[in-house]
Formats: structure tokens, sequence, C-alpha cells
């Protein structure tokens, strides 16, 4: 730049620096503002401004034709005092939860174990046990377990071969959430194929110093394989009870968007989507999805601090 | 003879002929092309009877196309519900008397008033099926057919357990009486559970002196009618005259092919007078109807003449003359009246009425009987109910099932329901 | 694949004999396991080969008699044919693919290979999103799609793919593109290269991998997607097979099973035929990112 007197720097200061800091900051940032342009444009459109309205939404009660009428902290104190299918829809989905997300991770480990000892045809029992997983999140299953499940069904016509006669599972308020547990735990495919990535990243040499010191099988699974599995056990259990809190289409095909019997069915998000979209309560939907998210941040979080007490992270 | 045509007439006549024809073709090419869109609930012997009234209505307007589709009863009102918040309802589309008051206050449904007369034509319908079609005085829905409920009974199992058929004296005390009889051929229940049935209990009700709801959209019984309803039919169960709540839970959508005669599992079933043809199209047995059961012997006037459904105009089509003229063709042609026959109920207009009559077949003969003579069955037609009565009809069939299953007793549920049924009223009026 | 396993075989004290026996055990159980596993599925096809009333009365898995009657019924079942359903569905997964693979390799090159303020913040952010669950944003996003017009067309259902709204592969590619050696990209900028060159010329034919695995999950869950269509489709001409199938069980629940079950297997042929032929890049894209499916 030419020389300047102090004065004239003082006198056109921004003059001077403005045009080549803006032109330098869009060479430089340019390009990486360009390219993530339609991920801006989603994620300022399609997920902040969604959330932000969700958040004003929920303190509204909203029917779609009319504008939105402010109605304050009335959905959610409803939602906790009035409400017992939200309740309702809370146990069903934390018993859900609890139930086969445990179940599917046993059954994932257990088999990867078991695949794990290196066998003649593996890959076709890792097809084999991936099929379902990868089939089960569509209609098509979701009707033909049904189907299975019905009072005079396969599952029943099996039992009574062993003369235990069947309850009416998917008609029977008792049962019904056992059917979905059962689909949800078919499906373990999915996580045993990480628990078969996991083993196989074991050291070869930690499980022959083991041997080597006198230890048995079930011992080098509890000392060795065990705790080095931690961070897959750990990741399998985020990612998988965080679908199970999404599920919705078994529940919806299997109790005909009812819930029914007596709302045993009724998974948060049919009933989140019961409200939002059979009777047109925007507002208390909206209310419904921040408890949710609330949950899982809440749920999340904790796992996250709890896991430094058992996760095993090599170092 | 023959015929010499001057050959110069011949030209110029034909050519006459030609440009009338073009001219003629014009018209109705400015007819144009209307494509509807129709939208009703009801199983396939509906559908089949409706796409047949909308090909004969394509004959007589060329250019005239159309959408059709149909659903269980359940489904219909989320879907509905959707396209109507969604702005794209379909321009032709069933209404209920359940749902009427709620659409006409959201705007949903077109005031047919100044179209009467014009493309509308209703000189011999039935006025009071013209007043259930009315909110506040203004007219919303055209009635496809008049109906009652009324109970389908399979005369097969009947005859085969050696059981009188239900008369129309029949009280719930009857069928208790008839009921092992029956059972013990087969394990088929006599009744099916009606405890969950929202025009079961009206009609309950309606004997007893109550309703459902009154005129300024209340509740019309108190706690105490739904503890005895519940009681009555926990009863029922434990002496094994109605069906068992695993099967009755079957029962989801409404849908025919899943009520429990369909299925097998009971005599009877609660339905709707114009619903024989559908029933029996999917039941390989003999069916039959009779009134619903009294509360106690020589108790009455739980039935009314209702308006099965109705037909109503999308008001945000771009179509809304060509629908109503839709509509007025469908409730007043004869051919088309012929093809419907008594499905969706007994016809309105008097001369459709009248040409039907003598072509019907027995088990539609018996339909129409049906209605015309309820005699002391019958009383005045209820109001329309109030806005979210939908929702409160599903929530009587969740509680019922709560009973049903055990999980709660007929005192807790009766009183449960009565405060639920408040709360959902109370919702849906604070909201507009 | 079967070299590796046998190299990570447990050396344990114990005899051939009872690792024999061990083996033969683990063998039975993992048969035992696979019929159990697969019966429901097999018991689906056989059903929807058979005549209707044989359908819950044999007890056999094998069809006495082959019928294509489930497969005819089932395809004129409802008021349109499944052609109508089937071709709807193959347009959205397609164009969902097309869309996520062109968005989020985009955005993964600009966090994985292109220095700008503010990226880490965005990169947080973006991840960030990947915890929310979508009822959050499902109500407004709705409402935004009534208000534009766009409900009862594909629009939004695929349009967000071309947003990069799937946070999940944006995180599968950078990790990816992270892999690809940076002598490429320095070498291309010496040449004069401009940012969308080495995007479109060097890395992008470099991550065909990564593309495919991101290609067949996309097209998996797309054409699996129910809730989607439930909400944005209402005109029976735009139904998806998902839908499709619902409305099959619902209106023709107790009289049509065969064409029930027919129209099932069909709609899980692509992704069985899927399986068959990427079955390496679905299991490698779970085995080392965790993918759901």
């Amino acid at each position: 730049m030419t020389a300047r007197s102090a004065s004239d720097e003082r006198a056109m200061p921004a003059r001077a620096v403005t045009p080549s800091y803006w032109s330098r900051a869009w060479t430089e940032n340019g390009p990486g503002y360009l390219f993530l342009l339609p991920w801006f444009i989603g994620f300022f459109g399609l997920t902040i401004a969604p959330i932000l309205s969700s958040l004003y939404l929920s303190f509204t009660n909203f029917d779609m034709l009319t504008a939105p009428q402010w109605v304050g902290m009335d959905n959610y104190v409803r939602m906790f005092t009035h409400d017992p299918k939200f309740s309702q829809s809370m146990r069903v989905t934390l018993l859900f939860v609890a139930f086969s997300v445990p179940l599917k991770l046993s059954f994932a480990l257990g088999v990867a174990l078991l695949l794990n000892r290196g066998m003649k045809g593996l890959p076709i029992y890792r097809a084999v046990f991936y099929l379902p997983s990868l089939l089960g999140a569509s209609v098509a299953i979701a009707v033909l377990w049904r189907t299975l499940f019905a009072g005079d069904g396969l599952v029943n016509k099996g039992l009574a071969i062993f003369g235990i006669v069947g309850p009416a599972w998917i008609s029977n308020p008792r049962f019904s959430l056992w059917t979905l547990v059962a689909l949800a735990v078919w499906q373990f495919g999915s996580p045993m194929i990480i628990f078969l990535a996991g083993l196989r990243q074991i050291p070869q040499d930690l499980y022959e110093a083991a041997s080597l010191d006198g230890a048995n099988k079930w011992r080098i699974f509890w000392k060795v394989t065990l705790p080095l599995l931690t961070p897959v056990v750990f990741f399998n259990a985020i990612i998988q009870t965080i679908e199970g809190f999404k599920s919705f289409t078994p529940a919806f095909i299997i109790s005909g968007g009812t819930g029914n019997p007596v709302n045993s069915t009724l998974f948060y998000t049919l009933y989140l989507y019961q409200e939002a979209f059979s009777f047109f309560r925007m507002g208390y939907a909206s209310a419904l999805a921040w408890v949710l998210l609330a949950i899982v941040a809440v749920f999340t979080g904790v796992s996250f601090l709890t896991s430094r007490f058992w996760v095993h992270y090599d170092s | 003879m023959t015929i010499s045509i001057d050959r110069r007439k011949f030209l110029m006549g034909s050519t006459a002929l030609a440009a009338a024809g073009a001219m003629g073709g014009l018209s109705p090419a400015q007819a144009a092309d209307v494509h509807l869109r129709l939208y009703w609930w009801g199983g396939q012997a509906r559908a089949d009877r409706t796409n047949a009234v909308s090909d004969l209505y394509a004959k007589a307007n060329p250019g005239f196309t159309y959408d059709k589709e149909f659903n269980a009863f359940n489904d219909y009102w989320p879907k509905l519900g959707t396209q109507v918040a969604g702005g794209n309802a379909p321009d032709v589309f069933q209404m209920d008397y359940r749902y009427i008051v709620e659409y006409a206050k959201r705007g949903a449904v077109q005031a047919l008033d100044e179209f009467i007369g014009k493309s509308l034509n209703l000189d011999d319908f039935d006025k009071d099926q013209i007043e259930g079609g009315k909110v506040d005085g203004k007219l919303y829905a055209i009635s496809l057919g008049a109906n009652s409920v009324a109970m389908m009974v399979n005369t097969n199992a009947f005859q085969a357990a050696g059981v009188d058929l239900p008369t129309r004296d029949w009280s719930y005390d009857d069928y208790k009486a008839n009921a092992e009889k029956l059972s013990s051929k087969g394990g088929m229940k006599i009744l099916a559970d009606g405890s969950g049935n929202e025009p079961a209990l009206e009609n309950w009700l309606r004997q007893r002196g109550k309703a459902l709801y009154t005129a300024d959209g209340k509740i019309g019984w108190t706690a105490d009618d739904l503890i005895e309803w519940f009681k009555m039919w926990a009863d029922l169960r434990t002496a094994g005259v109605c069906v068992g709540p695993d099967d009755q839970a079957l029962d989801a959508t409404a849908a025919i092919d899943t009520t429990m005669i369909t299925l097998g599992k009971a005599a009877t079933t609660y339905a709707n007078s114009n619903q024989l043809i559908g029933f029996q199209a999917v039941n390989k047995n003999t069916l039959t109807m009779i009134n619903f059961p009294r509360a106690k012997a020589g108790a009455g006037g739980g039935h009314y003449r209702k308006p099965s459904q109705f037909w109503s105009v999308n008001p945000k089509s771009a179509l809304v003359e060509e629908a109503v003229k839709y509509v007025s063709f469908f409730v007043n042609d004869v051919p088309s009246g012929l093809v419907l026959g008594v499905e969706r109920g007994i016809p309105c207009a008097k001369h459709v009425r009248d040409a039907l009559a003598p072509t019907l077949s027995a088990p539609d003969q018996l339909s129409l009987n049906f209605v015309s003579n309820l005699g002391d069955l019958l009383s005045a037609l209820p109001p329309s109910p109030p806005a979210a009565a939908g929702e409160v009809s599903t929530q009587l069939t969740t509680k019922s099932q709560e009973v049903a299953f055990g999980q709660s007793s007929p005192e807790d549920a009766g009183a449960a329901f009565a405060k639920e049924a408040q709360d959902i009223l109370d919702r849906a009026a604070k909201k507009s | 694949m079967t070299a590796e396993a046998q190299g990570l075989t447990v050396v344990t004290g114990t005899t051939p004999w009872r690792r024999r026996l061990g083996s033969v055990v683990a063998h039975v159980l993992l048969i035992g396991a696979s019929i159990l596993m697969l019966y429901p599925l097999l018991w689906l096809l056989s059903a929807s080969f058979r005549p209707e009333n044989e359908i819950f009365t044999s007890s056999s898995i094998i069809p006495s008699s082959v019928s294509p009657h489930g497969y005819i019924s089932g395809w004129f079942g409802l008021s349109r044919s499944f052609d109508t359903f089937f071709l709807n569905s193959l347009t959205i997964s397609l164009l969902c693919v097309a869309g996520n693979l062109a968005a989020c390799s985009l955005t993964a090159f600009a966090f994985a290979r292109l220095e700008f303020k503010g990226k880490n913040f965005w990169f947080a952010m973006m991840l960030g999103t990947l915890m929310l669950p979508y009822q959050v944003t499902l109500i407004p996003q709705y409402v935004l799609f009534l208000k534009i017009g766009w409900v009862n067309t594909f629009l939004p259902l695929v349009v967000p793919k071309f947003l990069a709204a799937d946070s999940f592969f944006i995180f599968l590619m950078v990790q990816f593109f992270r892999g690809l050696p940076k002598e490429l990209d320095e070498a291309a900028m010496m040449d004069g290269c401009s940012p969308w060159r080495i995007y479109y010329k060097i890395l992008l034919p470099l991550s065909l991998p990564v593309l495919t695995t991101a290609g067949i999950f996309t097209f998996i869950f797309t054409w699996d997607d129910f809730f989607g269509p439930l909400i944005y489709l209402s005109d029976i001409k735009t139904y998806t097979v998902t839908i499709a199938l619902r409305t099959f069980v619902d209106s023709t629940a107790e009289s049509n099973w065969g064409g029930l079950f027919a129209m099932s297997i069909l709609s899980l042929v692509p992704i069985f035929v899927i399986f068959l032929f990427f079955q390496r890049y679905l299991i490698e894209g779970i085995a080392t990112t965790g993918m759901k499916r």
C-alpha cells in the first residue's frame, strides 16, 4: 500500500482496509460456505426454524385452520397432571425400551461370540441373522407379525405342539406389547455385526496371555473380552435405545393406528401422531415432542457421564 | 324404387349436418372435462355401487371423470381431517351425523341452501332427512338414505342350535336366557361385546329417557348411567353371553370384515339397517336383521330414523357447482337409485323410493320394512352431536376394553369416563 | 473372511475332542436359531403362493399347490394396481438417493477438506442434529409444507435430501474423505484447480465405496419409510408401497390374505436384492460406523 500520513490513516482507515478484508474473507471462506450452502438452507430452514417454531407452538393451541392461540404452560401442565394417555404412552415406551434393548444386545453379543469362534459358514450365518434386521422395519413385516401372533396364528400353532394354549397375543393388552418386543429382538442382526467387528479388534495376544495364565473360557470372557467390548456395548446401547424411542411403524400397523387394546401399544411416537394428525392438536403435539427431546437429551447426557465408570477405552 | 338423391342437395345436406354436428360437438366440449374427487367410507359392495352411479353420471355428462377412494369408517376421519387441513379435501365426500357439527364449524363443508331448486333438487325429499343435514339452520349435507340401528343375525347359527330367532321384543335378559343353548354348539356367543359401541349405548340410554348429548351440546347422561352400562356388560361377559375381550379387540377398525359375526365369534352383531347387503356379501351364513335389544321387557324408544350418511361438498373446491350437480343426480336419478338400492339406507327422494320398492330382493325388502315399521321402538331424532363427539366415541371403546380386560371395575370406569367425556368436550370448546 | 475368523479362534487348553464337540454344539445352536429366525419369512413366502383357504389351516411350510392367485388379486386389490405404488416408491427412493449423494458429499467435502471460519462450530452443529428426535421438527415442517402447497406431493419427502438433511451420511463421508491422502488435493491446488474441480474430479471418483454405501442405505430407508408418506401423501395416486400395504390391510383385511402376503413379499424384494448383491457394503457400513440397520 502507498505510504500514508498518520492523519490520512485516521481519516480513512475503513475505506482502505475494507475491500481487501472482505475480498480476502471471501477467497478464504467463500468456497467453504458455498459448498455448505445446501446444508445451511436445510439446517436453518428445516432444523433450526422448526425447532424454535415447535417450541413456540408448544405453548399454544393450534389446529392449523386458525392462528395459534397462546395458552402458556397449559399443555405441559395438562400433560403431567391431567393426561392418562401421556403417562400410559410413557410407560409403554419405557417398558418397550427397557426390555427390547437388553434382550437385543444379549442375543447380539451371544451369537457374535458363537460366531467368533471362527467356523465354516460364518458369512452364511451372519447373513441369515442379519436379514431380519434389514427387513424388519418394513410395513410388510409388521403385517406378518400381526398375523403370526393372532389368536389362531403360527405362534400359537407352534405352541400347541408343546401342548401350550397361547393367548391371543395381539388383541390382549397383557401380551400385545411383548409381540412388539419380540419383533425388536428378532432384529438383533445389526448390533450383532457391530459386536463381531468389535470382537475382531481384540488383539489375539491378550487371549493367549490370559489362557497362558490358566484362565478358562468364562474368566477370559469376563476379564478380557467384555471389558474390551464396553465401548461397543455402550455404542450399541445408545443407538438401540434411541431407535427404540423412535419406533413407530410396528406399533401403528399392529394396533391399526389406535395403540389398542386399551392403549397397551400406545408408543409415545404413536400418541404424538394421534394428537397431531388425528385430533389436530398441533400445540399439544409440539409440547409432547419437546418432552421427548428433553428425555432423549437427559438420557444421552447421563449415559455419557456414567460411561466413564464402566467403559474402558484403550489408552 | 330407386331413390335418387340430388347430388347437390346431398352435399349441402351433409355439409349442414356436419356443421350441425360440429356445433353440437362444441357444446359437450364446453361442458368441459369435469374431474371430481369422490371419497367415502364403506366396503367393496358400496364401492361397486357408487362407481356404477358415477359411471351413469359420466354417461349423462360426457367429459366427466372421477377419482374414487374409500376407507373403513375409523380410518376415514383422520385422513379426511388431514386433507381438509391441507386444503386439498376431495370435492365430494361422505359426512356423518356424528361429525357434521364439527365440520360445519370448521368451515369444511359447503352451505347448500343457495343451490336448492337450481342445481340441487330436493322437491320430494323427506323433510326430516333434510333437517338432519342442517347445522344452525343452514343445510350442509344431503342425506343419502335413512337408516336405523339394527342387529345382524346369523340365522344358520340359531337354527343349528335349535334356538328361536330373536324377535323385536327381545331384551338383554332374553339374549342372556338363550345364550347357553346357542354357545353349546361350537362356542359361538350369542352377542358381540357392545359395551364400547356408541350406537348401542345411545340406544340403551334413550330407552331410559336419557340421551348421548343434549341440544346445547352437553352430555346427556350421568356417571351412574355408565356405571350401570358397564356393570350390565360385565355381567353378560362373565355369564358367557357376549364375546370375550380378546376376540372383541379384533374389531378395531369397524370394517365389516372384522366384525364378530363375520369372524364367527358371535351370532349377532351391532350394525345399521342399510348394512345387511354389505354384511351378507362377506358372510357365508344367511343373515337377517332385528332391532337392538330392549333395555328391559317393554322398553322402547331407543331407535330413530337417522340419515345414514350424507354427501357434503368441499367449499374450497374449484368445482362446487359441478359437485352439487353430482350430488343432486346421485339422490334423484332413478336408474342410479336402482343401482344403489338400500345399501346406503332407504332413499330419501320419494320418487326414487317408489320406483325402487317393487324391485327389491327379499333382504332389501327386509331393510325397507325394518326402517318403516319400527313402531314403539322409534322416538325422535336426537340433536346432532357436538364437536369432538367422535373422540368421545373412541374413548368409550378404550374404556370398555379396560373393563373387559379386568383393568378397571365398572364403577371406576363409569365414573372416569364421565370425567373424560366432559374433558374432551371442554377441550374442543376451548379451541373454537 | 473364514481365514480371518479362523485366525481368531481362541487358543485355550481344551482338547481337540472337546473343541470339536463345542463346535458341533455351536453349529447346532446356530442352525436352530437360523431356522427360528427365518421361519416367519419362509412362512410369508409360502403363504403368498397358497390358495386362500389353505393359508391358515395347513401346517407345513411347503404349499401343497402353488397358486399365483394371491399375486394377481393382490396386485389389483386396491382401486389402483400396485404398479402405481411401486413406481412411486421407486421414484421417491431414487430421487432421495440422488439428493443425499449430491448434497451430503458437497457438505462433507467442505468439512473435510476446506478451511473456513467457523468450520468447527458448524461441524459440531451438524453432529448435534444427529441426536435430534425428528418429532421436534415434524410439526412445523408439516405446517411449512402445508402453507407452500407441497403436501400431497413427493416434494416434502425428497427436497430435504437435497438440502443435506441426513447428517449421518455427512458424517460418514467426512470420515471417508479424511482417509484420503491430502497430497492429492495439494497437488491439484498447485496446478491451480478450484475447490470445485478438486471435489468433482478428484475426490468423488475416489469415493465410490462410501457413495455406494450411502446410496444403498438411503434407498433402503426411503423405500421402507412409512411415517413420511403417511403424513404427506393423501391421494391414492401418490401412495408408496408402504402406505398401499397398510391400506390393503385395513380395507380387505380378512378377505384377501393371499393378496396381502403376496404384495408384502413383493415389497421386500428390492431390499432382498440389495442384500444379495451389496451385502458387503451393508455389513461393512454397519460394522465401521454403527448404522442402525
